[in-house]
C-alpha cells in the first residue's frame, strides 16, 4: 500500500500505561464525589473551567512541551492514554480541548518567544482557553475561500473585519487564532493559498462581538465571532504574514487525529455495554463486538499517529483518513445500539441509555463536519493514494 | 528492522513468479507445483523450529509468507500450516510432520477421540465422525483435528491423523478452494488432551489466520483498484481523476488501513504470548467488515472486466467472500469478543478495550 498512508506500529510504554491508571483513579474519585456525570461529546460540550484547572494542577496539559513554557516534556504516547481516557469517561474537557490539542502546539511551532511564555503556561494550568478561527458563513472546509480580511494602519496593528462561524465555545475563550486575508490571491489553482495569515486574537478587545449559535438539542457551544475594525496588535501576527494556508495544514495534523474522532459516542457504547452484560442477549453481543472491533483498529491507527508525532513527524495524509474513518464510526455507534434495543429515547428519558442515544443522535450532524468533511477529507487521502 | 521478512517476502515472490497464481478449476484443487516449489525453497516450513524439522525463524517470518502467498492468491496450505496447525501440533507435544508434506487442521463438525491402545504406547487415540469445512481436503497429506474428548473427561483432544485413505467431499468455497468433509471411521492418530482455554485458543489462530490472509488480499485489491483508476481512460482522462471515483478509492483505503494496523496488532500479542483470543476475535471480526465495502468498491470501480473470469481481480474478491466466513464468521467472533470484554462486567467495558491489543 502507498507509503504515505501506512505508519509504523506505535511501540508499547510503560510510561503510558502509568499514567493511564492514574487519570483511571482520579476521574473514578471524581465521578463518586459527583463532580462531573457522564455525556456524550464532551469534548464540545462539557466546559468546566474548574475540571480543566484540576487536570493542569496534575500535569495533564501542555503534556508534550518543553518545561519552559509551563509542559511537562512527555511523549505524544503519554497524552495520547489521558485523552484517551477522559473522552472514554466522558469527563468535561471541552473549556480546555481546543487550546490543549492544538492551539498550544501552533503556538509552539510559530508563536514568538512573548507568545510562547505569556500563553502557554496558562493553557498547560488549565485557565486559558483558545477558539479556533478558521470557517466562515461562506468558506466551510474551503478555507482558501474566507474573506475575512486585515489591513496593517499606521501603527503595524491589524484592522481585522469579517466573521468566523462554529467558533466552539468562544463565548468562554480568551483567545481566537484567526484566518485572515492579508494579501491578494495569486495565480494559478493554489494561488488562493497565498495572502493568508494567522492572528493571536484577544477575545476581550473592542470590535470583536460573540453571537451564540445553538445546535439541535439546545446547547450553546458554536458561536459567530464579528469583527468590525478590531484593532489586534502587530506583535501578534503568528508565524509567517501569508504562510497562513501552511500553517494551518500543520494545525489540521493535530486537530484530525486524536481519540475524540472516534470517541465522542464513547459514553454511549459504555452505557451500552452495562445493558448487555445485564441481558446477555446474543444479538447485543455480537453488535457490541462489531462495534468494538472498529473502536479497537481505530485505537491503532491513531496510536501510530501519536508515535508519528513523538518521531517529529506531521502525519497530515494518515490523521484525514483516521477522522474520516473515526467519525463514521462514531455515529454508527448510534445507528447500531438502537437497532438492538427497545428504549424510548429521549433527552428526559429515566433509562441513561435513552439519554446517551438521545446525546448522540443531536450531536450525530456534527461528527462528520467538524476538522473538515469526510468528502474533503477523502480527497486528501486520494492524494496520499497517488491520484491527485 | 524487517530485513529478514524482507528476504522471506522475496523469496516468496521469486517462486510465486514462476507459476500460473491463479489456476484453481474444476479439475485443479491446488497449486502442486508452486507448492513443491515453496517446499524446495523450505519455505512451507518458515517459522517452525528447526529441531522439529521445519526451517527455524520467527512467527513474524511466517506471517510474511502467508501474506505474500495471500496477495498472490497462492492456492496452498500454507497459512494453515504455518499459523495454525503447525504451532498446535507443537504445541501439543507431537512429532511435527516432514513440513514438506501439506498439513492441515479440522476444527468444526462432530469428531470424538476415544483412547486407543493400538500398541504404539501412550497418547494413541480412534477417531469417529465427520470433521467439516475442512481447509484443503483432500489434498492435505496429514491432518490436525481438534475433536471432543471422550465422555467425563474435560476439553478436547487434538489429534494427527493421515489423510491418505479417509473419504472426502469435494466441496469447494468461493474461490474453489477445497472446503470438505472428512469421513473419520475408527481412523488411527497421536494426540494429546487439551484444556477447554487451549483448545480456544487453536480456534483463535485459525481466525487470525484468515484475518492476516484477508489483510493481505484487501491491501492487493486496494493496490491493484488504484492502479486501475490511474490507467483506464473514461471521458477523455483516467477515472481516478473524476472525483466520485475518488471518493470510493479513499474509503477502500480506510477500510484497509484500518484493517491492517488491527490485524499487526493482533500478531503482536501472539508474538509476544499473551492471551489473543479476543485480539484474534477482534481481528477477524474487523477484517471480515471490511470485505463488503473493498471487494464492493473494486468491483464498481473496475466496471465489467473486474467481473468476468480473464481479469485477475475475482480471483482476490472470491478469496475475501469466502474467507470471511472460514474459521468463524463475523458473527461468531463478534459474539466471543463481546462476552470476552464484558467477563468482568459491563462496568470494565474500557478497561477490557484498553487491554485487548
Amino acid at each position: 500500500m502507498s507509503s504515505s498512508l501506512t505508519l509504523a506500529p506505535a511501540p508499547s510504554s510503560q510510561a503510558a500505561e502509568e499514567v493511564r491508571a492514574q487519570v483511571r483513579e482520579f476521574l473514578a474519585a471524581e465521578l463518586a464525589a459527583g463532580s462531573f456525570s457522564t455525556h456524550v461529546d464532551t469534548w464540545l460540550s462539557g466546559v468546566d473551567p474548574a475540571f480543566s484547572r484540576k487536570l493542569g494542577e496534575r500535569g495533564w496539559l501542555g503534556m508534550t512541551w518543553p518545561r519552559e513554557y509551563g509542559g511537562h516534556e512527555r511523549t505524544a504516547m503519554e497524552r495520547y492514554a489521558v485523552t484517551e481516557e477522559l473522552l472514554a469517561a466522558g469527563a468535561p474537557v471541552a473549556a480546555h480541548w481546543i487550546a490543549d490539542r492544538q492551539s498550544g502546539p501552533n503556538l509552539l511551532r510559530y508563536g514568538t518567544e512573548t507568545q510562547r511564555k505569556e500563553i502557554l503556561p496558562r493553557i498547560a494550568a488549565g485557565e486559558c482557553y483558545f477558539v479556533i478561527g478558521m470557517s466562515e458563513p461562506d468558506s466551510g472546509s474551503d478555507l482558501a475561500s474566507i474573506r475575512t480580511r486585515a489591513v496593517r494602519n499606521g501603527d503595524g496593528d491589524f484592522v481585522v473585519n469579517g466573521a468566523k462561524v462554529w467558533t466552539s465555545n468562544a463565548h468562554h475563550s480568551h483567545y481566537a487564532i484567526v484566518l485572515v486575508r492579508t494579501g491578494p490571491p495569486g495565480e494559478g489553482p493554489r494561488g488562493k493559498h497565498q495572502g493568508l495569515t494567522q492572528l493571536l486574537v484577544d477575545l476581550s478587545l473592542p470590535g470583536i462581538t460573540i453571537n451564540p449559535i445553538r445546535i439541535l438539542d439546545g446547547g450553546h457551544h458554536f458561536n459567530e465571532v464579528v469583527f468590525d475594525d478590531a484593532v489586534v496588535p502587530g506583535d501578534m501576527l503568528l508565524g509567517e504574514e501569508g504562510a497562513g494556508w501552511h500553517q494551518v495544514t500543520a494545525e489540521l495534523a493535530f486537530e484530525r487525529s486524536g481519540p475524540e474522532r472516534f470517541l465522542s459516542t464513547y459514553p454511549l457504547l459504555a452505557e451500552f455495554g452495562r445493558r448487555v452484560a445485564d441481558s446477555g442477549d446474543a444479538a447485543q453481543l455480537a453488535t457490541l463486538g462489531r462495534l468494538s472491533s472498529r473502536l479497537l483498529a481505530l485505537r491503532q491507527l491513531s496510536l501510530r499517529i501519536a508515535a508519528a508525532l513523538d518521531r517529529g513527524e506531521l502525519p497530515d495524509i494518515p490523521a484525514a483518513l483516521v477522522k474520516d474513518v473515526g467519525t463514521t464510526f462514531e455515529a454508527d455507534v448510534a445507528e447500531e445500539v438502537r437497532k438492538v434495543v427497545e428504549v424510548p429515547v429521549s433527552l428526559d428519558s429515566p433509562d441513561p441509555l435513552g439519554r446517551a442515544l438521545a446525546e448522540a443522535q443531536l450531536h450525530a450532524p456534527g461528527y462528520t463536519l467538524r476538522g473538515g468533511t469526510n468528502e474533503i477529507l477523502r480527497g486528501i487521502v486520494a492524494r496520499g493514494l497517488g491520484l491527485r | 528492522m524487517a530485513s529478514d521478512q524482507d528476504l522471506v517476502v522475496e523469496t516468496v515472490r521469486d517462486v510465486l513468479a514462476g507459476h500460473e497464481p491463479f489456476a484453481l478449476t474444476a479439475d485443479t484443487a491446488w497449486d502442486a507445483g508452486l507448492w513443491a516449489d515453496l517446499a524446495d525453497a523450505g519455505l512451507t516450513g518458515v517459522g517452525l523450529p528447526e529441531e522439529a524439522g521445519g526451517s527455524g525463524g520467527e512467527l513474524a517470518d511466517a506471517v510474511a509468507v502467508v501474506r505474500t502467498l495471500a496477495s498472490g492468491a497462492g492456492a496452498v496450505p500454507v497459512a494453515e500450516q504455518l499459523l495454525v496447525a503447525g504451532p498446535a501440533v507443537l504445541a501439543a507435544g507431537l512429532d511435527l510432520p516432514d513440513p514438506a508434506e501439506p498439513l492441515t487442521l479440522a476444527v468444526a463438525g462432530a469428531v470424538t477421540a476415544a483412547p486407543s491402545d493400538d500398541g504404539d504406547g501412550p497418547g494413541r487415540w480412534t477417531l469417529t465422525g465427520t470433521a467439516t469445512d475442512v481447509a484443503w481436503a483432500g489434498v492435505a497429506r496429514s491432518v490436525a483435528v481438534l475433536a471432543a474428548a471422550p465422555a467425563g473427561i474435560e476439553g478436547a483432544v487434538l489429534a494427527l491423523v493421515d489423510a491418505r485413505g479417509l473419504a472426502t467431499s469435494d466441496a469447494r468455497n468461493l474461490a474453489g478452494e477445497p472446503r470438505g468433509s472428512l469421513v473419520l471411521a475408527g481412523a488411527p492418530a497421536s494426540g494429546a488432551l487439551l484444556t477447554a482455554e487451549q483448545a480456544g485458543v487453536v480456534r483463535a489462530r485459525y481466525a487470525l489466520a484468515r484475518a492476516v490472509q484477508l489483510g493481505a488480499a484487501l491491501e492487493q485489491v486496494l493496490a491493484w483498484t488504484v492502479q486501475y483508476a490511474g490507467e483506464r481512460q473514461q471521458f477523455g482522462r483516467p477515472i481516478g481523476k473524476f472525483q466520485s471515483v475518488q471518493m470510493q478509492l479513499a474509503q477502500m483505503a480506510g477500510e484497509v488501513t484500518a484493517v491492517s494496523a488491527l490485524v499487526d496488532a493482533a500478531v503482536h500479542v501472539l508474538e509476544r504470548d499473551e492471551d489473543v483470543v479476543l485480539a484474534a476475535a477482534a481481528a477477524k471480526v474487523r477484517a471480515g467488515a471490511a470485505v463488503e465495502v473493498v471487494a464492493r468498491l473494486a468491483h464498481q470501480v473496475h466496471g465489467a472486466i473486474g467481473f468476468t473470469q480473464e481479469y485477475r481481480l475475482h480471483h482476490l474478491t472470491r478469496r475475501l467472500w469466502s474467507w470471511r466466513d472460514e474459521a468463524g464468521s463475523e458473527l461468531t467472533w463478534s459474539k466471543v469478543l463481546g462476552a470476552g470484554l464484558l467477563s468482568r462486567g459491563g462496568d470494565e467495558l474500557w478497561p477490557a478495550l484498553t487491554r485487548v491489543v
